[in-house]
């Protein structure tokens, strides 16, 4: 339940904004100037925030395309990301978004066809490379879709653009839209997942891993294409049997022939943002692990993370060839 | 051991009149304290609870939180509170609300006050003016401190800590001038239940937030037998956290008990931190 949406005066006449609105009809709505009278200001209390977050609708100015940082992408030469939203519904204890903003409210952007725009222009600029496109750096990429409708809007433009390969990266269980369209071969559905008992404690707020394996299975057999994102890999108490669990069970139930690609990668926290997170939560199971401070970055120890990403490479290619596995580095 | 001591929770309460005050007063037993003061200061026994009578206007409303801020030594945890009357137009007469957004002559754009969660209290804008108002057309809720209020409090604390609470006492039917001491009081007698149930959330939001940033068990006790320098001491503290988490206060203290250094303490605890292995299945 959203109890309060914040709108921006100058979109508050947007078909968007009132096709959002329709769906929060308890809330109540108050008119603002900018989103950023609202979101991230200083003295907001994130933790507090996040137990009953509210919604602002806003109108996006720039940076709608970035470039995705180094170590993000799956084998394309140049990759890029949007947001059409940040923060996420869900709370993920190892998620960087929780020492991204001091705000945990969600903002929605509406102005979707400004993403289009800008995607366009950087295909155009582009016309030699390889290129993915990544929506859900800043928020979970489907959560909200029902509320939304973004992932409907923009597979209409990668519709027309078919040798641009869109990854969406998310932890919900919306199949829609996808369950609606035939599949597209430059679409790719990328679920992150980690050991059921461990996302028992971590995933907070998230479908159950067992609900995302069922629907990864019933888009598979669609004919979408999959990824399976292991991003970050948890290290504890027997974490070899559990991410064994995990994968036999994931490559035993969806099929292999829809798997576009694998990712592994290593919990990493910038030395700031892991300060700002376990003030938030210092109580945090996650935090009694083995981590430490390594150039600015903490991690666990460089031999855990390659032990854990070479064990779960094993096992993936016993089911997979070598050239769909990838090592996310950051 | 030191003589830290963290208070179950803290409230602040900013009030201008006496007479809205005074059940406030009689319902959480705060007696004027014992020293002249330059703004009219209660607290209860346990230092839990505080108010001030900050008189009308901005300037008063700010001052006296300032003031109060310092004078009681309140935290960043603290939950910052102001109740009193408006003029309104819109809502009903001896009825109460809670402010979800200020503006003011000088800054009509606004702030944004949080407010408690699933509650089913009505909300409203507020303006706050430097004079009477007697044409309510224009404005939801009318008063004469809560921009000001609001605006030091959000500079001693994070906003989910701050509240505004209002109740109608005049409007187009109920002439401002009408208002008198006994009809302020009653007002607010009228309201008291809700008044309370506002107040114990932010009891209740103070208390959880001043858990959490206690400092572990053992950090003062550690503290107290080797010397620790500022940065070894915020070391210690992060480490003393996580190792509590896992490992109890008798076993600690046995490990460290041979160190003769504070950096071999923070050693010790680094390496009980290196060999734990995150048991999933207790979470």
């Amino acid at each position: 339940m959203i109890e309060t949406i914040y709108v921006e005066e100058a979109i508050k006449n947007h078909p968007r904004t009132k096709f959002i609105l329709k769906k929060f009809k308890k809330s109540r709505i108050i008119l603002i100037n900018k989103y950023g009278e609202i979101f991230n200001k200083r003295n907001q209390n994130f933790r507090i925030q996040k137990a009953n977050p509210n919604l602002i609708l806003a109108h996006k100015k720039n940076g709608f395309v970035l470039p995705a940082p180094d170590g993000f992408g799956i084998g394309s030469s140049k990759n890029f990301y949007f947001s059409h939203m940040y923060n996420c519904i869900y709370d993920c204890r190892y998620c960087f978004l929780q020492g991204m903003y001091s705000s945990a409210n969600y903002v929605i952007f509406v102005n979707f066809e400004d993403f289009d725009i800008a995607l366009k222009k950087i295909i155009e600029n582009n016309k030699n490379s390889k290129l993915t496109f990544f929506s859900g750096y800043d928020c979970d990429s489907l959560a909200l879709e029902n509320v939304t409708g973004f992932a409907k809007h923009i597979l209409s433009f990668f519709k027309t653009h078919h040798q641009i390969e869109i990854e969406f990266r998310t932890k919900s269980i919306q199949k829609e839209p996808f369950i609606l369209m035939k599949p597209m071969n430059n679409v790719i559905l990328a679920y992150s997942l980690i050991p059921e008992l461990m996302a028992n404690s971590l995933d907070n707020k998230t479908p159950s891993i067992s609900k995302r394996i069922r629907v990864i299975s019933e888009l598979a057999s669609r004919g979408w294409k999959i990824g399976l994102r292991f991003d970050p890999l948890i290290h504890g108490k027997n974490w070899k049997e559990l991410y064994q669990e995990l994968l036999e069970n994931l490559y035993n139930t969806i099929s292999l022939d829809e798997i576009h690609s694998v990712s592994f990668g290593p919990l990493r926290f910038p030395k700031r943002m892991f300060k700002d997170i376990f003030k938030l939560y210092p109580n945090e199971p996650l935090f009694t692990s083995s981590l430490s401070a390594n150039n600015k970055i903490i991690s666990y120890d460089v031999e855990i993370e390659e032990e854990m990403t070479s064990f779960c490479k094993d096992i993936s290619l016993k089911y997979i060839k070598e050239d769909l596995i990838f090592k996310c580095s950051i | 051991m030191s003589n830290f001591k963290i208070k179950k929770t803290s409230i602040r309460l900013v009030v201008a009149l006496k007479e809205e005050a005074q059940i406030i007063l009689d319902q959480f037993k705060l007696k004027a304290v014992n020293e002249k003061t330059i703004y009219p200061i209660y607290k209860n026994e346990e230092e839990t609870h505080w108010l001030i009578i900050s008189g009308i206007g901005r300037s008063n409303a700010a001052a006296s939180t300032a003031y109060l801020y310092s004078y009681s030594k309140a935290s960043k945890y603290t939950s910052w509170i102001n109740i009193g009357i408006a003029g309104s137009n819109k809502g009903n007469y001896g009825e109460l609300y809670l402010v979800d957004k200020i503006s003011t002559f000088q800054d009509k754009k606004g702030t944004y006050p949080s407010t408690m969660p699933k509650t089913t209290l009505p909300k409203m804008h507020l303006f706050t003016s430097d004079i009477p108002i007697v044409d309510y057309s224009d404005h939801e809720l009318i008063d004469m401190e809560g921009s000001a209020f609001f605006d030091i409090a959000s500079k001693l604390t994070s906003k989910e800590f701050i509240c505004l609470m209002k109740v109608i006492s005049d409007g187009p039917q109920n002439d401002i001038k009408d208002i008198t001491k006994s009809k302020i009081s009653n007002l607010i007698k009228k309201n008291l239940l809700k008044i309370i149930d506002v107040i114990s959330y932010y009891e209740t939001l103070s208390e959880e937030e001043l858990q959490i940033a206690e400092k572990p068990k053992l950090f003062f006790e550690i503290k107290s037998k080797w010397h620790f320098s500022a940065t070894q001491s915020y070391k210690l503290e992060t480490l003393l956290r996580r190792v509590e988490l896992f490992c109890n206060k008798k076993d600690i203290k046995e490990k460290i008990k041979p160190c003769r250094t504070s950096n071999s303490v923070i050693n010790v605890l680094n390496s009980k931190i290196k060999k734990n292995l995150v048991n999933w299945s207790e979470f």
